[in-house]
Formats: C-alpha cells, sequence, structure tokens
C-alpha cells in the first residue's frame, strides 16, 4: 500500500485529495516540507519565519487546490506558493537588503567548465546567505532544488532566458564570495 | 524528520480535519476565469470599437466640429459595457486570484500591451473597414446606427442632437451666441 503510493505522481495525489480522501494531503506535504523548507529558510535567513511560511503555504494550496490545474507540474505550483508567501512577508518587514544600485557582473562568460555541478552544490550552500535574493534563489533551484529552467522560469515568472542570466552572474558572484571566505 | 517539520504537517491535517481550513469549491474558480474572460472580451470589444468610432469622427468632421462630435460620441456611447468590463474582470480576477501561474504577473507590462494592441486594432478596423461589418452584423450594430441616426453623417452636421444639446443649454463653442 505505501509503495503504491509512493509510486503515485503528485498530480495523482491532489486528484485523490479533491475527489475522495483529503488525508491524502499529508503525502505531499511529506513530500514537499524538506525541500521547502530549505529552500524559504535560504530566502529569508530565519528557520522560525520558514516554518511558517511553509505552513501557510501548504494551507493556502489547500485551499487553492480545485484551482490547479493537473496538467502542469504540483512542484511548480508549491514552489510559486512559497516563493509568493516569502516574498510578500520580505515586503512587509523590508529586512532583507535590497540588491545594490548599479551593482553588475560582467555575463557571456561561460564558467560552467570551472564548476562542476557537484562542486557548485556544495559550495552554494556555505555561499548562499551572502548572495542577494536576486541570485540565490534562481541558484539555490536550480543546484539545491534541481530545477530545470523551464520550471524556475514558471515559479519565478520571468523567461527563461533571464532565468539562464541570472544562474550564469550568480554563479560569477559566488565564485567571488566563495574566494572572499 | 526534523519535529518542526512534523508539526507543520499535524498542525495542517489537524486544521483540515477540524474544518477549519476547507477548499474553495470548483465552482468558484470557473465562475471567476468565466468573468474575467468575459470582462477581458467585452473590454476589448468596447475599447476596439471606441477608438475605430472616435477616429472616423474626427476624420468626417475635422476642425471646430471634433469637440462637438466629441461630446456626441460620449453621450451616444454605451458606458454600461466598459462598466460591465471593468466589474468582470475586478470579481473574476479577485475570485481566482489564487496561487496559479498567472498570479504575481507583472499587471504593468500587461496593461501596456494591452492598450496598445485595443489602439492598433482600433486603427486597423477603421482602415480596413471592418466598422462597416459591425455596422451591419457585428455586436455593436445597435449602437452604430444610433450613432449614424443621431450623429447626421446622413444629416449633415446631427441637426437633431445639436438642437436638443441647445435646448438644454449646452454651450457648443463653435456656435455663435
Amino acid at each position: 500500500m505505501q509503495n503504491d503510493i509512493e509510486k503515485l505522481s503528485d498530480e495523482a495525489i491532489v486528484e485523490r485529495v479533491r475527489k475522495s480522501d483529503q488525508e491524502f494531503y499529508s503525502v505531499i506535504m511529506k513530500r514537499y516540507q524538506d525541500r521547502l523548507m530549505r529552500y524559504a529558510g535560504g530566502l529569508i535567513k530565519d528557520k522560525d519565519k520558514a516554518t511558517d511560511i511553509v505552513q501557510s503555504s501548504f494551507i493556502k494550496a489547500f485551499i487553492n487546490l480545485n484551482g490547479f490545474d493537473t496538467n502542469k507540474k504540483f512542484s511548480s505550483w508549491i514552489y510559486r506558493i512559497v516563493h509568493n508567501e516569502t516574498m510578500n512577508l520580505i515586503d512587509k518587514n523590508q529586512k532583507e537588503a535590497v540588491f545594490p544600485d548599479g551593482f553588475d557582473v560582467e555575463s557571456g562568460e561561460d564558467i560552467e567548465k570551472d564548476f562542476e555541478k557537484k562542486e557548485i552544490k556544495e559550495k552554494i550552500e556555505k555561499c548562499l546567505a551572502d548572495m542577494p535574493v536576486l541570485y540565490s534563489e534562481p541558484l539555490s533551484l536550480y543546484y539545491l532544488d534541481e530545477k530545470s529552467y523551464e520550471e524556475i522560469s514558471d515559479i519565478l515568472q520571468i523567461p527563461m532566458g533571464t532565468v539562464a542570466t541570472r544562474i550564469s552572474r550568480a554563479k560569477l558572484l559566488m565564485k567571488k564570495l566563495c574566494q572572499k571566505n | 524528520m526534523s519535529k518542526e517539520l512534523k508539526n507543520i504537517g499535524d498542525e495542517v491535517m489537524a486544521k483540515i480535519r477540524e474544518g477549519q481550513v476547507k477548499m474553495k469549491p470548483k465552482y468558484y474558480f470557473i465562475v471567476g476565469s468565466v468573468l474575467s474572460f468575459v470582462g477581458l472580451v467585452s473590454s476589448l470589444i468596447t475599447s476596439v470599437f471606441l477608438i475605430a468610432l472616435t477616429r472616423f469622427a474626427f476624420r468626417s468632421h475635422g476642425g471646430i466640429f471634433a469637440e462637438y462630435r466629441f461630446e456626441q460620441l460620449v453621450s451616444n456611447f454605451p458606458w454600461w459595457a466598459p462598466i460591465l468590463a471593468v466589474v468582470s474582470l475586478f470579481i473574476g480576477i479577485k475570485l481566482i486570484r489564487r496561487y496559479d501561474f498567472s498570479y504575481k504577473k507583472n499587471f504593468v507590462y500587461v496593461v501596456i500591451w494591452l492598450v496598445l494592441a485595443v489602439f492598433m486594432a482600433g486603427l486597423v478596423f477603421d482602415m480596413t473597414g471592418l466598422n462597416d461589418i459591425w455596422l451591419q452584423h457585428g455586436p455593436m450594430k445597435g449602437i452604430m446606427r444610433q450613432y449614424f441616426d443621431e450623429g447626421g453623417v446622413r444629416s449633415g452636421l446631427g441637426q437633431k442632437h445639436l438642437q436638443a444639446n441647445i435646448s438644454r443649454g449646452i454651450k457648443l463653442p463653435f456656435l455663435k451666441d
């Protein structure tokens, strides 16, 4: 039974929650809470607030579950909700540092060769806290949550080209930050 | 699994079981989507028609008559249509303001593109003569007919409307006292 449930896709579980058994919602939460906690924690940099954000996101997702299109990815949808909740809280508190005006890093340079994905993953976790959210968020989604550019584009509501640029710039920035550390 | 994480799941499930948290019914989202669609379509039709008609009126009666012609357009225009559009859009968006992929789109860009699209469509309608088709068969048949009848395309200056305005005491800029 447990194996059968584990094999079900998120979208299939959502369908069950909507139609027959709301208890299945706990399966969804179990699948996502660790990842969402890390994601929200990385953005808000406060564990308690991240916990509140994830909890309220699960509640909002449940309330609006009938509005979710099961032809789309549940994963992107729930990440989008957490993103919105986090940004709303950041706006409200205005604690998060705004990205400095005029800041730019040269782009177009392919530094993929310099960093292997695994190596980057480890470094990201160390350096992410020092990065502005603008760059840390897509980088975290790409390397830590292993989202595709398309999924990141859906979650952040930005074009795929912008996702690529931000990740590329984030890698350069990370290189600088990590070397400094 | 950490204590906090376990608590998140437990607390949410407890609220669901107790009925404190309930799913919004499906029809809620359907009504929202339908209203948004109706609002969007009616606002587009209204705006395109207004632009085409205004351009047509100014071209037909330029100079000092343009102001009067515009006033005539305003008085003839079915204001219920844009009001319906705004109300439908407002309620529709409010209802479906759920956390889907359309949430938090950059509405400034959406509005700019919409205005540009409507403006261009209005010009195209006017240039290609689609106004005439609308006049005879389209959704604005009645309004167009009223405009032509009262506005005086056939009767030169729109004597009927002009007289009505004069009798109501409305001062027209091109008439001497």
